[in-house]
């Protein structure tokens, strides 16, 4: 049964494949950095094939107000091809490992200038239909707190003290509590270590006695809401 | 009885419903062609709205405080509706809706400082433009949440369930 099952499975893996041929293209989508800083721009991809050997990853600028991107960095048959006319020169480097179907780019030294748009496009024949993907560049004076970092710190903050308050409430009650009760068996204990002497039977009660205890006070408890309801 | 009861609740719904509306709606200061607040600026372009990002010189942390303590004040007076359901059946006879009433207590204070911190910080110094029906609403939920926890105080349980 269950070979069936597995052999059903990965003959359907294997069509799937034919009707779903498109490369999923990931990198992030917003990214911050501070001047002078270096930054990784990651990309991978998925695909339903094996990672070929002539698989290409494609890196493309288009600047903050510019109409054209213009290509940055290109790997293909095992080799990458940096940019050394552009705007990147001697400030780029290759850190992906393509094997594992990884194309990032390190940029180094990062300037006001370098504001844009990064899109990464990678082709694994013969799976080659598939969408680039972008990720946009800001580069900072000083890198600001992301919207609503504060706003949540101070919610989680507020729940989580509330939280603390209430559960500290009943762990004091609870302590309370127990604290009551285990006087009470204390008394009970004595009294019932008087008489021992002339009734030795007695003894076994003495220890199932806690348990009746609590049961008698919720008895009475309930005698007395029984009145109040009255 | 039942008919206060049901009144009281009816209040408490209405709060939270009014602090609904002040914290989600983007009208807490208002122009002819301007609708703006704590998440985002409505600009009115010939016929259409769109939808803006905040000016970047706001004092962000002030904003994201009145973003804060609005959505606190939302959840404060939202878990006190379950919380007085909740002492409708536990309480016993006599006893005071307390818990109740520091939830509602709690929801007044951040809407409070909600409206107090966005009418000392933002829009001091332009003339041309109102509060809108978001801001307005903040402070009469502050009434409300006010009045409810006073209620809820001083209100004892008469019959037990």
């Amino acid at each position: 049964m269950l070979t069936i099952l597995a052999l059903a499975s990965v003959v359907l893996l294997g069509i799937v494949p034919q009707q779903s041929e498109a490369i999923v293209i990931y990198t992030g989508w917003e990214r911050h950095a501070l001047v002078g800083s270096d930054i990784r721009l990651s990309c991978s991809f998925f695909s339903w094939r094996w990672t070929s050997d002539d698989v290409t990853f494609s890196w493309s600028y288009r600047a903050d107000g510019a109409r054209d991107a213009i290509s940055i960095f290109h790997y293909t048959g095992g080799a990458p091809y940096l940019d050394n006319k552009g705007p990147f020169r001697d400030r780029l480097e290759f850190v992906g490992n393509p094997g594992r179907r990884d194309g990032s780019i390190l940029l180094k030294n990062l300037d006001y200038g370098d504001n844009g748009t990064f899109t990464c496009d990678a082709k694994n024949p013969p799976d080659i239909v598939g969408r680039a993907s972008s990720v946009r560049l800001l580069v900072f004076e000083k890198v600001p707190i992301q919207a609503g970092v504060i706003t949540g710190s101070i919610i989680g903050a507020v729940l989580g003290l509330l939280l603390l308050i209430v559960v500290i409430y009943y762990l004091m009650r609870f302590l309370v509590a127990r604290r009551v009760f285990n006087l009470s068996v204390s008394k009970h204990g004595k009294k019932g270590k008087g008489k021992e002497g002339s009734q030795q039977r007695q003894a076994s009660p003495l220890v199932v006695d806690p348990s009746k205890l609590k049961a008698a006070a919720s008895e009475k408890k309930k005698q007395e809401s029984r009145k109040d309801k009255k | 009885m039942l008919v206060l009861l049901a009144g009281i609740f009816l209040l408490h719904l209405t709060s939270i419903i009014l602090l609904l509306a002040a914290t989600i709606d983007n009208a807490w200061w208002m122009t002819k062609t301007v609708s703006t607040d704590v998440w985002a600026r409505w600009i009115l372009a010939n016929v259409t709205w769109s939808s803006n990002d905040l000016p970047g010189n706001y004092p962000h942390e002030y904003l994201q405080a009145v973003q804060a303590s609005s959505i606190l004040a939302c959840i404060f007076s939202s878990l006190g509706l379950f919380v007085f359901v909740g002492q409708l059946f536990t309480l016993s006879k006599g006893q005071r809706f307390t818990f109740s009433g520091i939830f509602q207590l709690l929801a007044c204070l951040c809407i409070m400082i909600a409206a107090s911190i966005y009418t000392d910080i933002f829009h001091k110094n332009e003339s041309d433009g109102w509060y809108g029906h978001s801001f307005i609403l903040a402070w009469i939920s502050f009434a409300f949440t006010f009045i409810s926890s006073i209620i809820y105080f001083v209100l004892r349980k008469k019959t037990a369930n």
